[in-house]
């Protein structure tokens, strides 16, 4: 099958002259749909630009996104449009991405208008018009009960307010859906959101991926949340800007290869205290990220590497190779070496 | 990487027989409000014992970070705590914190008591150096002996693993979020405190930096025995480093028990609930459960249990009575009527249910 989302060696530069920093550094990723892909790392990975370019709402400064096989930046305006549709973002604050000044009603009523008359414009007349605000009020319903926002009568006239912050991040799943996305990045969606109702808003983008075919891209810092969501799908790890590994998420999990894939699976703090105690944890030579404005040469992970091979890691940027286990690694020197972690 | 920092100055503390250097006795705090009373705390009786550690772990609304700010009496002046007792001791003599007056609470903070925040960056002054600040703090606790505040800082930025040469003529803003949660620390422990409280000591830091503020805080718990609270929504920083741990839901203390107790034989639905919410990395793959409906209004509380209405086990005595902590087991507590539901639950469904893969 045709990936639904392709990346051709993406870079993203903020910025010029001195102050120019590589957010994203060339990297190449392919979703097929129906897949589950999780893009994890740390705060200044470039995960975040990389959603949000997926989604179009920045500019590549060089490569290529493809969406269904066509450049979107050479699309014509009705298949951008239908592109721009088509992929959609849940951001990670759901009190600031949702307009206090608007009920829910509003908020989904508003884009299922807006797309109603795009399709039909041209057959609009005055007689319909009735018509068709039923036919928004019964999709309205019918998405917030898709988003478990039930009994839909208590949370059509609430305004963000009054919502708990889970329930805010439905409404953001549930006003995506107005446009039948067909792919929709979600950029840290539960961060914010307690741990007791996390698990049902994971379980319920589960559910659309089934039941409306939905892909996902699914952006976090969480390497617990990365591993529950993805189990059946993909994690890719980025570090300063690139992609350092990639796998299916079992492998990646159990056994991951590049260091810095390690580093942060031994970091991550377990909430088990069996776990905790056994856990080994691969201690870095530095424990402060390099600046993106001044990045180390050769792999930027070298300088905090324990495995640091000099003449080498510090000269030559490792390429994403292929490993037999399932996906690829950046990184030569221990692409071959079983994990310690875990 | 750990060097040799001389701390001899910390006081070790007796950890047997003496009384607990903190004992909350049936402490409420309120907030008013426009539209009535917000009980955020519902009389919370707990011992902080000498050298332990102790996690009040809960999610937002849940009271710990009001029950923290409360000891320190920083809370804001909408709050009221009353009834309750806050009792801290110290070689013998005994404070009621709550009727401290101005002098003796300045006093009390820092030196008895002190708090690193959740947000580093607020925590500083931005204009101020960090030595700056910290002279200010030595004086404004009659510390005035330049050169010897200096040498301890110092030292206290080695233990913290800092640089102190890079550090302690910066501000704020040019460190970087672990390094600044450090260096918070690191002025925590100026006036050799016998409590630490931490409110969400690693909440929103990197994977990489968390984990070194988590080493950092077992070295000042292992090696220096400080007495800590730690207040968090995150399970894992009770896993990794609490001695005891304090479930808390709607302001009050809903299950207290040893480490080993709470994640492995929980009595509480709700400590249950949030073990199963929780993803391990190394665990395998677990089928993770989350627990339905939201936290209550601490306005318009409900009657009787008030994870009632949450709660899968509830029955009609729920609604109507509201369960007090019992004990389940050695220094094991729950408040719950039905935690032989809760233990049979585990035994027959295990505690985390194991997905095959």
């Amino acid at each position: 099958m045709a990936p639904i989302i392709e990346l051709r060696n993406v870079t993203k530069y903020f910025g010029s002259g001195r102050d120019q920093v590589t957010a994203v550094d060339s990297i190449s990723l392919d979703i097929e749909p129906g897949e589950i892909v999780c893009l994890v790392g740390e705060s200044g990975c470039g995960k975040s630009t990389t959603g949000r370019m997926v989604v179009g709402l920045l500019p590549p400064s060089e490569g290529q996104i493809l969406y269904q096989g066509q450049d979107i930046s050479a699309m014509d305006k009705a298949d951008y449009q239908q592109y721009r549709r088509a992929v959609q973002i849940i951001h990670q604050d759901p009190y600031a991405s949702l307009n206090p000044t608007q009920t829910v009603r509003q908020m989904i009523a508003a884009p299922l208008l807006r797309h109603q008359a795009q399709r039909s414009s041209g057959s609009a007349n005055g007689s319909g018009r009735r018509e068709r605000r039923r036919d928004v009020e019964r999709r309205a319903a019918e998405l917030l009960e898709i988003v478990d926002l039930t009994p839909v009568a208590e949370f059509l006239d609430k305004y963000p307010h009054q919502l708990s912050g889970g329930q805010r991040q439905r409404v953001s799943v549930a006003r995506a859906l107005t446009v039948e996305p067909k792919f929709i990045v979600a950029d840290e969606a539960v961060s914010m959101v307690d741990v007791s109702i996390r698990v049902s808003l994971l379980n319920m983008l589960s559910r659309l991926k089934d039941e409306f075919d939905v892909t996902f891209l699914f952006i976090t810092h969480d390497l617990a949340l990365a591993k529950y969501f993805a189990w059946e799908g993909r994690i890719t790890v980025m570090y300063l800007g690139r992609i350092v590994e990639e796998g299916p998420t079992p492998r990646l999990i159990t056994d991951s290869r590049h260091p810095y894939t390690q580093a942060l699976l031994g970091a991550v703090p377990e909430a088990d205290p069996e776990l905790a105690k056994k856990k080994v944890h691969l201690e870095l030579r530095s424990a402060e990220i390099p600046s993106l404005l001044n990045l180390p040469t050769g792999c930027t992970f070298h300088p905090r590497c324990p495995y640091i091979v000099e003449g080498e890691c510090d000269t030559a940027v490792p390429l994403l190779e292929h490993i037999s286990d399932g996906g690829s690694v950046a990184c030569p020197v221990r692409k071959s070496e079983p994990s310690l972690i875990v | 990487m750990s060097q040799a920092t001389d701390l001899s100055w910390h006081q070790n503390i007796d950890e047997n027989g003496s009384q607990p250097p903190l004992s909350l006795q049936d402490v409420h705090v309120s907030y008013r409000t426009r539209k009535g009373s917000v009980q955020a705390v519902r009389g919370v009786t707990l011992d902080l014992k000498a050298g332990e550690s102790l996690a009040l772990i809960g999610e937002s609304g849940s009271g710990k970070t009001t029950l923290g700010l409360g000891i320190v009496r920083l809370l804001v002046e909408t709050a009221e705590v009353s009834p309750g007792k806050i009792i801290y001791r110290r070689d013998g003599r005994e404070l009621d914190v709550l009727s401290l007056a101005d002098g003796p609470l300045r006093e009390f903070r820092w030196r008895d008591c002190a708090m690193v925040f959740q947000s580093a960056l607020n925590a500083f002054n931005p204009v101020l150096k960090v030595w700056d600040q910290v002279w200010d703090t030595a004086k404004a606790h009659r510390w005035n002996n330049r050169e010897e505040v200096r040498e301890r800082f110092l030292d206290l930025l080695r233990f913290v693993q800092l640089d102190p040469a890079r550090v302690i003529d910066s501000y704020a803003h040019e460190l970087s979020g672990g390094m600044r949660q450090r260096t918070l620390i690191a002025i925590s422990l100026l006036l050799d405190p016998q409590i630490l409280i931490l409110d969400e000591p690693t909440t929103a830091l990197d994977i990489l930096t968390q984990r070194t503020i988590i080493d950092l805080l077992r070295r000042l718990k292992e090696d220096l025995h400080f007495t800590m609270l730690f207040i968090s929504h995150d399970l894992a920083i009770a896993a990794e480093l609490a001695d005891r741990v304090a479930t808390m839901y709607a302001g009050q203390v809903v299950e207290l028990g040893p480490v080993e107790d709470i994640f492995y034989r929980p009595r509480h639905p709700y400590s249950l609930g949030l073990i199963r919410a929780v993803p391990t990395v190394t665990g395998g793959f677990e089928e993770l459960s989350s627990i339905p409906g939201s936290p209550p209004d601490l306005i318009n509380l409900p009657a009787g249990c008030k994870f009632h209405p949450r709660c899968p086990y509830a029955s009609e005595r729920c609604s109507n009575e509201e369960p007090q902590l019992e004990r389940v087991g050695d220094n094991h507590f729950a408040a719950c009527w039905h935690t032989d539901a809760v233990e049979e639950d585990i035994e027959r469904n295990g505690l985390r249910v194991r997905r095959s893969t």
